[in-house]
């Protein structure tokens, strides 16, 4: 049984957080496909379109935030295609059924899945393509298609010698009817999947051509700022808006749902007379927490409510009353901003009864829901261009700066485009949820017996639903949208995946102990959460795998061992665990003043084990060295692997040594870089990463090097200092 | 108030308010989108252009102080239709993740060069420590620049 429901768990690892409703659409209009005489262009599939002239563009239905979408998916393409990865022109994909992520049924980017769904259906889409455009040229040569082959954009003769370009092809391969399947080509023959190494949008982004969703630029184009409440939920009462619609350049001054919007033709000029804006706001309904009161609230739901079981093995509380030792500890975590450097923005235009939007969102498809909520439009009345983005991390996941946008361009006659500044976006951000974590393990003669822990937090699928139900049932009337939301969540885990954004990272627990409890109290303290990259294993991770550390030292155990002989039925897992282990030198002397932690997660299907070797410097924490190891199953771009695993042990290591929002009687406190800090060049540690060989199927990387690295400079601090920090962010002295 | 600024070598006259951050006159006034808006405080570095040769954070720098001045930014970094060497090594060395941040990377970079043609690793880390980079491509941008140190892509330079 235990095995059953690990087996199912890791399948269903992907879906933190959807919400995927069980009925799947009829195809709306469908896109169009086939040959276009006069513009010589054919779309054999919703992916791809080649033209007379030899010009091949992807539509790129996975957002590019720097995780690598952009080169990754396209050379999925080509390699079926037999075309260079950088003979395609990537574009982003508008709204349509054919682009929906099939694991959320829903057109975003997050959970690390754009490489694992593409697998199969782009290498497909590529390969029927070519398959077509060969067969048309041995139509022409009156040869068998068997014999030709296709190369670097041409279909060459059996000859050898003869060949035609698909440009010239394009119409007679319109024509082709397939039946049955396309077959892929063997891993031998691969040329670009494990050997691209190159960014197919390094060019545009390193000579300022890449068009973010800032950059948006149309005529005409007025700026908004918006005035939010500074304690969520509240409502605004009154402002002088005579005296700021006075003030130079204002066009407008409105209140909206979110806030009070002031338009001007200048951004400077906005954000100047924001100065000037005096809003009177209504708290009653408003957020008035402190974080103290936060942690209060988790640890009396916690002491009150042993939680939801979400695993039980064996019979975890007998044998915890009968080890030798319990051992306990109690964690937590604070709230954390996204902080991706392009601060939420959206571009909106409305004219003729239709909203046209440009912005930098991980899901278009919410994106269009959101305008629809805030204006009199039907989603079908909407278009959302998606741009490059400036960083993600889920936080552009909710549509909240395109709801304002919308909101403002609804009642002008001119294109608005909404810019946030750093403040408004660390203050008004949703945020990785605080957490806190109660752990108990029985130590019997030096063998865990017993694992139990208690996950006390939110989740994240009650923030999200309020426009992800309505994106899968588009054509719900505006009314419905609230009850299709909480209709989500009534049926989560029955028409709807179980959220497990609370839990993941703690339910797979990989080791080998006999009785193990996992419990999850859910409490919502009402402060704003989503997705941050990682996610669950983010919190999760720090507090299994810092428990670990403290099991091995209370057994008197070597930390990387102590977890080693509990991975015996975990090949994958001891591997990377071996890897890191090795490539971080852990068995070598350490340098004087430093130590080393270990530590291991697997997320998103992808195993990540990390050696950290940290010290303290004139009073500061100071990270040395990281060694990972990843096994992500077949690597399509390997450069793209270890940037996203480096990049994401920096990500973790801000998060570890200085990420912390706090409340103040519900406002947040940090604002900008200087109290919100991120991890600077100075500070890098020296990273290696050692990816495994691997034919398995390809899992992602945006997230998975984030966990491990928490955890393991916890252990490092505790191996240097003897003392146990059991609160993030780490301090130099504890 | 009126103003005149050499941008990328052509002389613009102006006519705005004086207190505008040159980030936003560059940007909305001069269509020239490639420097970014990330912190409006300093913090961040993602705005950097070169004002009369030095790198200023031009989100914090009003444009009454760039009148009658020079300003490079990455759009006017390499010559024409050449890249600077820095632009070439950041392709070749696959710098970009998200690529927000980099054109200020590239403009800290390009006037460490400007002055100190031969920088140590510590110079190098010093210059680059005032650019965030929240996808962490910092080890990356290391070896870019020492690669252009190295003199890997002289055929590139252009000056």
């Amino acid at each position: 049984m235990a095995m059953n429901r690990r087996d199912f768990l890791k399948v269903g690892a992907g879906a933190s957080g959807s919400l995927m409703l069980s009925l799947s659409l009829p195809g709306c209009a469908g896109l169009p496909t086939g040959y276009e005489e006069e513009t010589g262009e054919w779309r054999p599939d919703a992916w791809l379109e080649i033209t007379r002239d030899d010009r091949i563009y992807f539509t790129l239905a996975r957002v590019e935030m720097g995780q690598g979408t952009y080169t990754g998916l396209t050379t999925l393409i080509a390699e079926e295609l037999e075309v260079a990865p950088e003979a395609i022109e990537p574009r982003f994909a508008p709204v349509a059924d054919e682009y929906k992520n099939p694991l959320y049924k829903l057109q975003l980017t997050g959970g690390s899945t754009s490489l694992a769904t593409s697998w199969e259906p782009l290498r497909t889409a590529g390969a029927e393509a070519r398959e077509m455009l060969v067969r048309a040229a041995a139509g022409v040569w009156r040869v068998d298609a068997a014999e030709c082959s296709a190369s670097e954009g041409r279909v060459v003769h059996p000859n050898g010698i003869d060949s035609m370009r698909y440009g010239q092809l394009v119409e007679l391969a319109s024509k082709e009817i397939l039946r049955g399947d396309v077959a892929l080509k063997p891993a031998a023959e691969w040329k670009y999947i494990g050997k691209q190494n190159r960014r197919l949008d390094a060019r545009a982004k390193s000579t300022g051509t890449a068009a973010y969703g800032i950059d948006v630029s149309l005529p005409d184009m007025v700026y908004a700022v918006v005035t939010r409440s500074p304690r969520y939920g509240g409502k605004v009462q009154s402002f002088n808006g005579d005296e700021v619609r006075a003030m130079a350049g204002v066009l407008e001054v409105m209140e909206i749902e979110r806030g009070v919007a002031i338009v001007a033709d200048k951004y400077w000029r906005a954000r100047k007379a924001q100065e000037a804006l005096k809003v009177q706001w209504d708290f009653s309904g408003a957020l008035g927490l402190s974080t103290p009161e936060v942690f209060e609230t988790y640890r009396k739901a916690a002491d009150e409510d042993a939680g939801e079981s979400e695993r039980s093995e064996g019979d975890t509380d007998s044998v915890l009353a009968n080890a030798d030792k319990v051992v306990e500890a109690q964690y937590s975590q604070p709230y954390l901003a996204h902080a991706t450097l392009e601060p939420m923005n959206a571009t909106a235009w409305y004219r003729n009864n239709h909203m046209e939007v440009w912005a930098p969102t991980q899901a278009p498809d919410l994106g269009r829901i959101a305008v629809a909520r805030v204006t009199d439009l039907a989603p079908d009345e909407v278009t959302i261009n998606t741009t490059f983005l400036g960083g993600g991390f889920g936080r552009r996941l909710t549509q909240d700066y395109i709801e304002e946008a919308a909101a403002v361009a609804f009642r002008m006659d001119r294109p608005v485009k909404v810019i946030w500044s750093r403040e408004e976006d660390t203050r008004q951000d949703l945020y990785r949820p605080a957490m806190l974590h109660r752990m108990r393990a029985g130590v019997n003669k030096g063998e865990l017996s017993g694992w139990d822990h208690q996950i006390v937090g939110p989740q994240i699928l009650n923030w999200y639903v309020r426009n992800a139900g309505p994106a899968q049932f588009p054509w719900t009337p505006r009314f419905l949208y609230d009850t299709l939301g909480k209709v989500g969540v009534w049926a989560e885990g029955i028409a709807t995946p179980k959220d497990i954004s609370a839990i993941e990272g703690a339910i797979e627990y990989p080791y080998q102990v006999a009785n193990i409890d996992i419990r999850h109290t859910h409490i919502d303290p009402g402060v704003p959460i989503t997705w941050w990259r990682s996610v669950g294993y983010s919190h999760n991770g720090f507090a299994v795998e810092t428990f670990m550390d403290e099991l091995a030292h209370e057994a008197g155990q070597d930390p990387y061992r102590f977890r080693r002989r509990l991975l015996v039925h975990e090949p994958r897992h001891r591997e990377v665990l071996d890897r890191a282990a090795r490539l971080g030198g852990w068995d070598t002397p350490v340098p004087e003043g430093r130590a080393r932690g270990i530590a291991l997660m697997r997320s998103f299907g992808t195993y990540v084990a990390q050696v950290v070797e940290a010290g303290l410097e004139n009073g500061l924490i100071r990270v040395y060295k990281v060694a990972a190891a990843v096994d992500c199953g077949q690597v399509v771009n390997p450069a793209i692997v270890v940037d996203q695993i480096e990049g994401g042990i920096l990500f973790g290591l801000t998060a570890a040594l200085y990420g912390e929002i706090t409340l103040e009687q519900g406002e947040v406190q940090q604002s900008n870089f200087h109290d919100y800090p991120l991890m600077r060049q100075y500070e890098r540690p020296e990273v290696e990463v050692e990816i495994v060989d691997s034919t398995e199927t390809p899992t992602g990387v945006g997230e998975p090097g984030v966990p491990p690295v928490i955890p393991a400079l916890g252990n490092a601090l505790f191996a240097l200092t003897g003392k146990r920090q059991r609160t993030l962010p780490l301090k130099a002295e504890a | 108030m009126a103003l005149r600024l050499t941008v990328n070598g052509e002389t613009h006259s102006l006519d705005i308010e004086a207190d505008t951050p040159l980030l936003w006159v560059l940007r909305d006034e001069l269509g020239l989108p490639g420097t970014k808006f990330g912190c409006g405080a300093g913090l961040c570095g993602a705005c950097t252009v070169h004002l009369n040769g030095q790198p200023v954070r031009s989100c914090s720098t009003p444009v009454e102080m760039a009148d009658n001045g020079e300003v490079t930014t990455i759009e006017g970094l390499g010559s024409g239709d050449r890249l600077h060497a820095l632009q070439q090594a950041w392709i070749d060395h696959g710098v970009p993740q998200c690529g927000y941040c980099q054109s200020g990377q590239i403009m800290s970079a390009a006037h460490l060069l400007a002055n100190t043609p031969s920088p140590d690793r510590d110079e190098i880390v010093a210059a680059m420590t005032g650019n965030l980079c929240r996808c962490g491509t910092y080890s990356r941008i290391i070896a870019a620049v020492e690669s252009v140190v190295a003199g890997e892509k002289p055929a590139q330079e252009e000056a």
